[in-house]
């Protein structure tokens, strides 16, 4: 996790306008979603890597890490794609085509989807579009209060890894009794410590004239519109190659 | 458990958006409300939905050897009440799909609906009549969190068998082999859920009896009866 927030704040697309990585992530997913995904979503696969780390600089072995947690989802659910249960004469197990079919479209499907979420999430920082989330009609209560979350998460998973390294080393996480009541123990110190800093906070903040506003200074980005038409183009050339491609393999 | 982003065909994932939007927009504009009301409710609300996500994030021991992560779905029910946690829900889940890559945008929706809106209904509904039942405080906290977790686990299953219905048996079939794939870790697990959320509860009702009073949501029983 940390080092998605890390990659997001540093790789070399940082200081771009985040429409400029939104449109063609967006795009691409879009692609990837309404066009068969025999001949799209390689394509899309190739694009979202090649602009995570050719382009952000964004180290492969990162990119492998963020997408391997969603894989092990894919490699559990798949298989059972392909196998059809039939219960009319009794239980009958029995592999299809259409089902290995269905498995390995899904599969490229999602994987593909995935590079466009995992482009995004590296190399755009949170708050930079949380901000814009005010822009599509999300009361600016609710955006304030994803922002603190935002900030506070950090803070807890800070205090939980210590609360949970202290434990270990006095043998809590030694058994699985002992490991479950441990992290309940954990968890509650938690909410305990949750609770006493939103006091904490709401108090600094009233000391400060807070009346439930929060103004923060979002620093200016510059829409490029070389960087917006390269972004279209990638889009638009995946599309139409892939449109190409599968017009060949019918 | 997540559905993995780009999983559910484009219909499906713009079908669950419709079912989750009104249960999010209504609980947002509640909130909302709520926060313009009382300012300090904000900072309340942002520190637990934080400690919501580190919950989740937690990995719990699993029976079955691989680590898996609680829901807190059940939790969250009981502690912030589920009208409230369909907003606290979505943001802890956006939160997974960007700082985690966990789940997706794209069926950010459908996680919504097993996540965020049934798993914290029927935890919730089932203390209530756990309560009414005169069932002791514990027996219904692990209830209604182990039930709540499979309730979501359940949703999730009919949400892959109605997106991929099986050829031969159609959406039973497809339903009960989701079931039956996700069984062997979600069950052990949701006991465990059910017992990590009794020792966190009691631990609250031991140190927090003070916390829980400022919270005044649903459970005001769980407050008043806090041995603080």
């Amino acid at each position: 996790m940390r080092a998605i927030d890390h990659h997001a704040w540093t790789n070399r697309w940082r200081r771009w306008h985040p429409a400029e990585k939104l449109l063609p992530a967006s795009g691409l997913l879009v692609l990837t979603l309404i066009l068969p995904p025999l001949t799209t979503a390689p394509l899309v696969l190739a694009g979202a890597v090649l602009a995570t780390v050719r382009g952000a600089g964004v180290p492969l072995p990162t990119l492998l890490s963020v997408l391997a947690a969603p894989t092990a989802f894919l490699v559990a659910g798949i298989p059972f794609l392909a196998v059809s249960v039939d219960f009319t004469q009794g239980f009958d197990l029995r592999l299809s085509n259409d089902g290995w079919w269905l498995a390995l479209t899904t599969m490229l499907r999602a994987l593909a989807a995935m590079s466009c979420l995992a482009f995004l999430i590296l190399t755009t920082p949170l708050t930079d579009w949380i901000t814009s989330l005010r822009r599509v009609g999300v009361p600016s209560g609710v955006v304030e209060l994803i922002l603190l979350t935002y900030r506070l998460i950090f803070v807890f998973v800070e205090r939980a890894l210590t609360g949970h390294q202290a434990q270990t080393a006095r043998l809590g996480h030694s058994r699985v009794d002992r490991s479950v009541r441990s992290l309940g123990w954990l968890a509650g110190n938690l909410f305990q410590r949750a609770l006493a800093q939103a006091r904490r906070l709401e108090i600094g903040l009233l000391a400060r004239g807070y009346t439930g506003e929060l103004r923060v200074l979002a620093p200016p980005h510059v829409l490029s519109r070389t960087r917006l038409a390269a972004g279209l183009g990638l889009v638009g050339l995946v599309g139409a190659a892939s449109g190409l491609l599968a017009r060949g393999f019918s | 458990m997540h559905i993995a982003e780009g999983f559910l065909p484009p219909l499906h994932a713009a079908a669950w958006t419709a079912v989750a939007l009104p249960f999010v927009v209504v609980s947002a504009w509640r909130v909302n409300r709520l926060m313009r009301d009382q300012p300090r409710i904000k900072l309340l609300l942002a520190a637990s939905g934080a400690f919501a996500f580190v919950i989740s994030a937690l990995k719990l021991p699993s029976a079955t050897g691989s680590c898996s992560h609680a829901t807190g779905t059940g939790l969250g029910a009981i502690l912030f009440g589920p009208s409230v946690m369909a907003l606290l829900g979505t943001i802890v889940l956006l939160f997974q799909t960007l700082l985690l890559a966990h789940g997706g945008v794209t069926t950010l929706s459908a996680n919504v609906v097993s996540m965020a809106i049934v798993g914290p209904w029927v935890a919730y509904g089932l203390l209530r009549g756990a309560r009414w039942l005169n069932i002791p405080l514990a027996a219904s906290v692990f209830l209604a969190a182990m039930l709540g977790d499979l309730a979501t686990y359940t949703v999730t299953a009919g949400q892959l068998a109605l997106a991929f219905p099986d050829p031969a048996s159609g959406f039973m079939g497809s339903f009960v082999k989701f079931l039956g794939v996700f069984a062997p870790t979600q069950l052990p697990l949701a006991v465990i859920e059910g017992l990590l959320t009794v020792v966190i509860v009691n631990f609250l009702r031991e140190y927090s009896g003070d916390e829980l009073k400022i919270l005044q949501f649903p459970l005001r029983a769980l407050a008043t009866e806090a041995r603080s």
